[in-house]
């Protein structure tokens, strides 16, 4: 297969790190692939990922046309940054292809957009959304409130979906609007991801030391993360106050540092706080734990690196039976119910302690599922086994596109009599039958 | 040339626009030319039903045809580089049917909008078409009104002319063409029972139900008028047709508001015989002159009976509106290969 | 019954399906049923393939009380009784995809076109009551594209009362378009090698001059003018039917056609064997090597050497003449048959 990824490529690009993974692979399984860098024409001088073969600038028009032209499939990444993403959208407008979705919010993304396309703009929010939700789009007086007011009922994913032929999102969660609007197929593929920092196989680690078991939280401490919730689950079992050590990596505000520690204090749970380290420092310290808690409300992200991170390191992690983590196989981590969080928190912490070799079993389960799934060598292969899918949808898809051209030539006015009469007997042409 | 006639099928019937289609074609091949007619399934009901049946007649792609003619909608939606339209019918029921409240296009917005569809279809089958002509005169006015194009008429010929020498002048009236209550016979007979006692008529043609001639064979019997009426209802062999009409005193068809002239009262005229007719016939009216080429009645039975009268009152009047019927319709000069020219232009 | 009898065709090009549908209607109206010939057109251009398979699909028969579907993608029309007389795929994107004559790149957006409308058509041809195949060949590939079962029923020809046996002369006969694929030539190549005076006669219009015009002169060159006859024209029914009732064979070789071709079973009812060659395609399915014909190796010396068995051992050639008038029974190739098959 001959393609093009259109990707954001700096160092600095998560996306672009996870671009490059998936590139190598691709050309290691026998493809011809050429990179467009997509940031925006300041950036494109900074230090790229090894993609391991050519990349582009798409300043240079003129060969990325001729590329473009002559490519059995183009690929976009895409996410929510403006001046990452905006040359892919461009580049999808004039050449549908398969969309890599990074991110299920892409209001920033389609608020720069809008700024030089506001008569599009109004329509594409109009049509989805209905006229009263688009007016309140550009009403927002401050960042904080545009995303509130915007990430549950306007988050923008069907207007990038319904440009694409295919979609490859990264986990199950927000989906619906995926399906609603992308006439492809759609797929989802776990993100690739290296574990770099993992330093042993599970079984050779050390025994846990004197029937202890170390609990550790990575990230900014919010509300978001259920601390309080950890502490109080531990604080209310004897057994669980004198064989938990609960550690917390991380930047955390002074006064969840007051009440987080006083609560710990009151419930004689053994709660160290690190705050924010550096790189090696929180290697050692992921590397030290036995469990790591992904627990989590609301769930905002579409995928966890840290889960991922935790469970190719092989560690035993507890999650939120939801969004994301509700894809992890019931054998590798521990899953929790939101709604009876601290109890059943509390349960999987004993259970653990009472039969410490789960601890290694689990982990282990958890890195290999791990380590096969979120593989650059899946994704690759996902992308490659959903180009076909799109080849053999497209031209049922072309057909229909060209009858709605029709159709809007003769002022069709949307009639659902009259489009059941039309698409009930085309059920023959859906490549799933 | 290659020419592809293009026309609706409701399956398993045949009527006037097949049997023009197929006269067509044998002129072109008379012509030189290679010709073959694409009959495409076109079903109305329910309206909702129009939208797929545009859809499927454009996307059709012709090749090997170097031109097209086409007769009706949807037929005439085919894309084609080289496309005449012989307007038959347009689909009267999204223009002067609709306005007349006659249509199946379902009441209210969603009927509106059907209507506006197949409007906004038409008018760009009508701009991409090379010609369009139409059938009669009536045709060619509401494309004018509703669409408008300025169309010019072209009637279709009549098939077989030689059939239609005349003869002499006999002793009946003359009614042909399909029976059905829409043709009107029936009128005809309420007409003959008003009228003198010399007048006879004979109906010959085929019924489109068995109703439409159980009302006919109840009229006479109600009004008694057996000894006066001979019933031929079935589908006549052209020969018998021919003959009924070249040994008729003259000719009567009344049929309400249609479009055309009407192939019996062309092939009258041919055999320069009398016609009689109704003033809400329709498009007959181009070749019924009263008083000149035969007689223009109200459609009702006492105006049909002075009528009936007249055509044995005075037979040099009869015969002398005869010949004039045929002098107006050879000055129309309509015939098969200035049609077929005109066509491919 | 009402029955519509439907199929695509491209105007003014005369396939053979079209005599087909044509004697299939006269024959259904002699038996008191109702018919129309629903033709469509159809071109198989991948970029416009799709819009016109959903075409087909808003086409409404519902008026018939059976349709019978036969050139592609006429079987894409849905009813509620949809019976196929299925002649053959859009070979360019089956079982021609790895041959010369696709006539688009294999590249993915191509295979992506095929991979989808073999998937299309198998559903097509699933929503059928009954699926006929017009040859064995026909049938197999259905079955291994489309994995679906179909029955042979083969195409008989018109009329076939009008063929019969009225001797056996030194002729052997080819009436048949004249073109390369068709072979006449290794006919011409074979004569000369024969040992008896065995003799040719070769009938049929030609698409273009250069064929029969080479074919000539190699005739002449050969010398064969005094046994060779070549009349590039179209042959009316009556002089086949007079030629075929005085020959002593037949010969239909063309190169790997899918049916068996109607010169085979003229013959058969003629009652005259049939001389073919083992990589003829679909005639093989109706001739058996020393039963009803000769089937060789396309090569003219084993050819020639059948002409020559043909011509010296009459006893065998009338045993297998009737043998092939036989062989049609056996494969139930006739009108009867026919009827009852699509009308059960």
């Amino acid at each position: 297969m001959n393609l093009i990824v259109f990707t954001p490529a700096g160092v600095r690009s998560a996306i672009g790190r996870m671009a490059a993974l998936v590139t190598r692979e691709l050309v290691a399984l026998g493809c011809q692939v050429t990179v467009v860098r997509t940031e925006a024409q300041h950036l494109l001088s900074t230090d790229m990922h090894d993609f391991g073969t050519t990349v582009l600038a798409w300043d240079d028009e003129a060969s990325v046309l001729a590329l473009v032209r002559s490519a059995d499939a183009c690929v976009y990444q895409i996410g929510n940054s403006f001046e990452f993403h905006e040359v892919g959208v461009r580049w999808l407008a004039d050449f549908p292809g398969l969309v890599c979705l990074h991110d299920f919010f892409l209001g920033h993304l389609f608020y720069g957009w809008a700024q030089t396309h506001r008569v599009q703009a109004e329509s594409v929010l109009q049509n989805w959304y209905g006229k009263e939700m688009a007016e309140r789009f550009f009403s927002f007086s401050d960042s904080e409130s545009f995303i509130e007011g915007t990430r549950e009922f306007m988050p923008m994913t069907e207007w990038i979906c319904s440009r694409a032929e295919g979609v490859i999102t990264h986990s199950h969660w927000g989906c619906d609007r995926v399906l609603n609007s992308c006439s492809g197929p759609v797929r989802v593929v776990p993100l690739p991801y290296d574990a770099p920092g993992a330093i042993n196989s599970p079984f050779d680690r050390r025994s846990t030391d004197g029937g202890t078991l170390k609990l550790l939280t990575i990230g900014h401490a919010n509300p978001n993360k259920r601390i309080a919730s950890v502490i109080q689950a531990i604080g209310l079992s004897p057994l669980l106050r004198q064989r938990i050590k609960y550690r917390l990596v991380g930047a955390i505000e002074p006064d969840a540092m007051e009440s987080l520690s006083a609560l710990a204090a009151h419930l004689g749970v053994n709660l160290l706080i690190s705050g924010e380290v550096d790189d090696s420092e929180l290697n050692r310290a992921v590397n030290e734990s036995d469990v790591i808690s992904c627990i989590r409300w609301p769930v905002l992200e579409a995928a966890s690196a840290s889960a991922i991170e935790a469970m190719l390191y092989g560690k035993v992690v507890i999650v939120t039976d939801t969004g994301f983590y509700a894809d992890i196989p019931e054998s590798c981590a521990i899953k929790i119910n939101h709604s009876n969080e601290i109890a059943e928190l509390q349960s999987s912490l004993i259970s653990l302690l009472e039969d410490q070799s789960r601890v290694v079993s689990l982990g282990a389960a958890a890195q290999n599922w791990a380590a096969k799934t979120f593989t650059a060598k899946n994704y690759a292969e996902q992308v490659m086994e959903i180009i076909l899918d799109v080849s053999r949808s497209a031209p049922a898809i072309k057909a229909i596109n060209y009858f709605c051209q029709t159709l809007r030539q003769w002022s069709y006015r949307d009639n659902p009599v009259v489009m059941a009469e039309l698409t009930h007997k085309l059920h023959i042409f859906e490549q799933n039958n | 040339m290659k020419v592809l006639i293009v026309n609706n099928m409701a399956p398993f019937v045949w009527g006037g626009a097949e049997e023009l289609a197929a006269h067509l074609q044998k002129n072109l091949v008379i012509a030189g030319h290679e010709a073959e007619i694409l009959r495409i399934p076109f079903q109305w009901e329910p309206a909702e039903r129009i939208p797929s049946q545009m859809l499927m007649v454009r996307a059709f792609e012709l090749w090997n045809v170097d031109h097209v003619i086409a007769l009706k909608f949807p037929a005439y939606l085919i894309r084609h580089p080289k496309k005449t339209l012989w307007l038959l019918h347009q689909y009267r029921q999204a223009y002067d049917l609709y306005d007349a409240g006659q249509t199946n296009l379902p009441p209210g917005q969603e009927g509106l909008e059907l209507k506006y569809l197949i409007r906004q279809a038409d008018q760009e089958s009508f701009a991409e078409s090379r010609n369009i002509f139409t059938n009669s005169e009536v045709t060619r006015q509401r494309l004018l009104k509703y669409n408008g194009f300025d169309a010019a008429v072209l009637l279709p010929p009549v098939n077989d002319p030689e059939l239609f020498p005349g003869g002499d002048h006999g002793d009946y009236i003359f009614a042909g063409g399909r029976v059905n209550g829409m043709k009107r016979q029936h009128l005809l007979l309420e007409g003959l029972a008003k009228a003198d006692a010399r007048v006879k008529l004979l109906i010959a043609g085929p019924p489109d139900r068995p109703d439409d001639a159980a009302r006919l064979q109840a009229a006479v019997e109600r009004l008694g008028l057996a000894d006066r009426v001979r019933l031929d209802l079935r589908f006549l062999p052209r020969q018998v047709y021919a003959e009924y009409v070249n040994r008729s005193a003259a000719v009567a068809y009344l049929p309400y508001d249609e479009d055309s002239l009407g192939y019996v009262a062309m092939e009258a005229a041919t055999a320069a015989k009398a016609l009689i007719t109704t003033a809400d016939s329709g498009g007959i009216l181009g070749l019924v002159k009263h008083g000149e080429t035969g007689w223009v009645a109200q459609p009702k039975a006492k105006d049909l009976a002075v009528v009936m009268g007249a055509v044995f009152e005075n037979s040099a009047r009869t015969k002398s509106y005869g010949q004039n019927a045929r002098a107006l319709w050879e000055s129309m000069k309509i015939k098969w290969p200035e049609t077929v020219e005109t066509l491919l232009r | 019954m009402k029955v519509a009898l439907c199929s695509s065709l491209v105007p003014f090009i005369n396939g053979g399906y079209r005599n087909i549908i044509e004697w299939l209607k006269s024959l259904l109206e002699e038996h008191g049923h109702q018919v129309e010939i629903v033709y469509l057109p159809e071109v198989d251009s991948p970029e416009l393939l799709f819009q016109q398979m959903m075409a087909f699909r808003w086409v409404d028969l519902e008026m018939a009380d059976r349709i019978i579907c036969f050139r592609p993608e006429a079987h894409l029309i849905p009813h509620r009784h949809k019976i196929l007389w299925f002649i053959h795929h859009i070979r360019a994107f089956y079982d021609l995809w790895d041959s010369p004559y696709r006539g688009f790149p294999d590249d993915l957006k191509h295979r992506g076109i095929r991979d989808a409308l073999h998937r299309v058509d198998g559903a097509g041809l699933r929503e059928a009551k009954a699926i006929f195949a017009n040859s064995r060949v026909v049938s197999d590939r259905l079955k291994h594209f489309n994995q679906i079962d179909s029955e042979i029923l083969y195409p008989p020809v018109f009329e076939p009362e009008r063929f019969h046996c009225a001797g056996f002369n030194d002729e052997v006969v080819c009436i048949s378009r004249v073109e390369h694929h068709k072979r006449q030539h290794l006919l011409v190549e074979a004569l000369q090698h024969t040992r008896t005076p065995v003799r040719l006669r070769l009938s049929g219009v030609s698409a273009g001059a250069d064929y029969p015009r080479d074919l000539s002169q190699r005739i002449s060159e050969l010398r064969l003018t005094d046994r060779v006859s070549l009349d590039n024209r179209w042959i009316s029914e009556e002089e086949k039917v007079a030629q075929l009732a005085h020959c002593l064979a037949a010969a239909y070789l063309p190169l790997d056609e899918d049916s068996y071709g109607y010169p085979s079973v003229e013959a058969s009812h003629a009652s005259k064997p049939i001389l073919t060659t083992s990589d003829s395609g679909g005639v093989l399915e109706l001739v058996q090597d020393g039963m009803n014909g000769y089937i060789t190796e396309p090569s003219p010396e084993a050819l020639a050497d059948a002409m020559d068995r043909l011509y010296l051992d009459r006893t065998k050639t009338e045993a297998m003449g009737i043998s092939a008038r036989d062989r049609l029974a056996e494969l139930n190739i006739s009108w009867s048959h026919v009827l009852q098959r699509l009308l059960a």
